[in-house]
């Protein structure tokens, strides 16, 4: 203890003096301590060496003002700014941490600020463009439901559980009868430009590379100068045909036309009630995509979940299948035919897998208070378990966050193949009375340093076919779980 | 490191040269031979007394030699300091130095005694 107090104290001292007589400094107090085991004697020690210490410090730090190293410092150049080097050599363990620490208050606090001023000024998932009907932000773009739970944000789509009467037909949902006012065979080459032009303008005003924007526009107008759109004379062919030559030029899953038979709202679509339940009548008749949570030969826990349910709408249903596992010695998390979901629920089911609160970085805007776990869990015995999570190249957006993240925090281990590639959300953007558009507007800052997993998917750790993913995943865990 | 100053010579170099005077000795021996030829007036923390060995070091007043304590393993050698030359030519010089201040007081009756 006394040792450690010392240390602390010698850490006071600049580099220089703490490199050249650091052990000597220690070994003579250790001396001391040695020799001095009385009471007073060891008071006296302690006396010595405050005031050793007071009057040894700033004679210290006064050399080094008196003396910087600035031999080395080129000519400094009219107008340029300089600096003097007073510290050689690489800093110190402790400087290392307060610095880290210090770095980290600040991104939180820039994090905290960008997040409070996305909900002040615009919510996030919730767009507004002065050309727009303010829909919820569609992140899961190949299909837009439109009937989900107002403000939320979602990343994927849930398969087969889309409410009608969202207005609006992706280009994989397949063609609706137009019901009013438009019919789809009826776009003339005037209407098709002036979508080309909206399309144009809202990528430039609100992608968030405008590199890759400019690059995106030229080819639609490129497309179109060459007559490749003539042939598009459907509404849902030039969407899919204009979808297709965003994705290309960008290399971004997530832009999207589409094309609605029935006009467009001008303004934030109605939320009514029956909306809500229809949507919510929906999940819960799918049990919340929740596939199979159970316990495996081994005692290995196995959850399959198909899609990251709305919190609101499922959180019971999805804290109910974690408790299923939470006696297993492991645990595996079945995300091949995961096509996403809401970010709420995402870290929802991570929280069960950490001890404590872990960032979970989601490419598709500023932080929010769902960006972290809310771990510790009360009651779960996950924290502490292995995870291995399956993937297949069908696993999708929220479903990669996931995947990703936990790779990226070492909690997990993939098995499985790589991902589909889908990091990006946008929000959607009305372009004309039938098309509208999904653009990815925002990215958060990578913690990890790297290019997210759009259009290249998660890797995983270890590779294997998506059909063999669930046995090699189990024989991994029971290896893990074999007593050594 | 820094360049430090001897001029005037710190009451803590000159005690540290006066230390030396009979042989190499490793930091603490210095510490607790100071102690001793002070009367235990002064005791050398870390700070002061690696401070007035560097810059003696830089001033060539003594030198450094790595050899082991006695009764410890050639493994735990340690640092010695040994009087150079000019070391103690100048440590002979502030003596004496002193010892004309001494004569002065005595001669003042300051000090009493008829030593030196």
């Amino acid at each position: 203890m006394s040792e450690k107090v010392y240390l602390f104290l010698l850490g006071l001292f600049p580099s220089q003096f703490r490199d050249a007589y650091g052990d000597e400094a220690v070994q003579l107090f250790r001396d001391r301590l040695h020799d001095e085991w009385r009471f007073f004697a060891r008071v006296r020690l302690w006396w010595d060496l405050l005031a050793d210490l007071a009057v040894s410090l700033p004679r210290e730090y006064g050399y080094l003002r008196q003396s910087p190293t600035t031999t080395s410092i080129p000519q400094r150049l009219e107008g340029t700014p300089g600096f003097y080097l007073l510290e050689g050599g690489s800093p110190r363990a402790e400087a290392l941490c307060l610095g880290t620490l210090l770095s980290a208050t600040a991104l939180m606090a820039v994090s905290f600020s960008m997040s409070w001023s996305a909900r002040t000024i615009s919510v996030p998932g919730l767009t507004l463009s002065d050309n727009t009907p303010a829909t919820k932000s569609p992140a899961g773009v190949d299909s837009i439901p439109l009937g989900l739970r107002s403000g939320a944000q979602i990343s994927g789509v849930p398969p087969n559980v889309a409410p009608e009467g969202s207005g609006l037909v992706g280009q994989n949902e397949g063609m609706r009868a137009p019901t009013t006012e438009h019919n789809d065979s009826d776009v003339d080459p005037a209407e098709r430009q002036r979508v080309i032009d909206g399309a144009v303008a809202n990528l430039k005003q609100y992608y968030f590379d405008r590199g890759v924007a400019q690059k995106t526009a030229e080819a639609l107008f490129a497309h179109e100068k060459n007559g490749d759109n003539n042939a598009a004379r459907e509404g849902t062919t030039l969407a899919a045909l204009l979808t297709t030559q965003m994705r290309d030029a960008s290399g971004d899953t997530h832009l999207v036309m589409e094309y609605s038979p029935d006009p467009l709202p001008s303004g934030p679509p109605a939320q009514t009630p029956e909306d809500e339940a229809r949507f919510r009548d929906a999940m819960l008749q799918q049990n919340c995509m929740i596939r199979k949570a159970e316990i495996l030969p081994h005692n290995l826990g196995y959850l399959k979940l198909d899609f990251f349910p709305d919190d609101s709408v499922c959180g019971s249903a999805m804290r109910k299948a974690m408790a299923t596992l939470n006696h297993a010695d492991a645990i595996i998390l079945d995300l091949r035919d995961n096509s996403g979901g809401f970010p709420d629920s995402v870290s929802l089911v991570a929280s069960y897998l950490f001890d404590h609160p872990e960032y979970m970085y989601e490419p598709r805007g500023a932080p929010t208070e769902d960006s972290w776990t809310h771990s510790p869990v009360a009651g779960s015995l996950l924290a502490d378990k292995p995870v291995y999570v399956l993937t297949s190249s069908s696993t999708w957006s929220g479903a990669e966050q996931f995947s990703y993240d936990l790779k990226m925090l070492k909690r997990a281990t993939l098995v499985g193949e790589t991902t589909r590639g889908g990091a990006h959300a946008g929000a959607f953007h009305r372009v004309d009375d039938h098309f509208g558009m999904g653009i990815p507007e925002e990215r958060s800052i990578n913690p990890y340093g790297k290019t997210d997993w759009e259009g290249v998917g998660v890797t995983p750790d270890v590779k294997v076919g998506a059909a063999k993913a669930l046995d090699t995943a189990s024989k991994m865990a029971v290896a893990k779980l074999q007593p050594k | 490191m820094p360049k430090r100053k001897l001029d005037p010579l710190p009451s803590a170099a000159f005690q540290i040269l006066v230390s030396l005077a009979d042989g190499d000795l490793h930091g603490y021996a210095i510490m607790r031979q100071v102690e001793e030829q002070t009367g235990g007036r002064l005791r050398l923390g870390p700070g002061t007394l690696y401070s007035s060995i560097q810059a003696m070091l830089e001033e060539n007043l003594i030198e450094e030699v790595l050899q082991s304590a006695e009764g410890e393993a050639l493994s735990e050698r340690r640092r010695f300091y040994r009087l150079t030359g000019a070391g103690r030519k100048l440590a002979r010089a502030e003596a004496e130095k002193l010892a004309d201040t001494l004569r002065v007081a005595r001669e003042r009756k300051i000090l009493r005694g008829d030593y030196v």
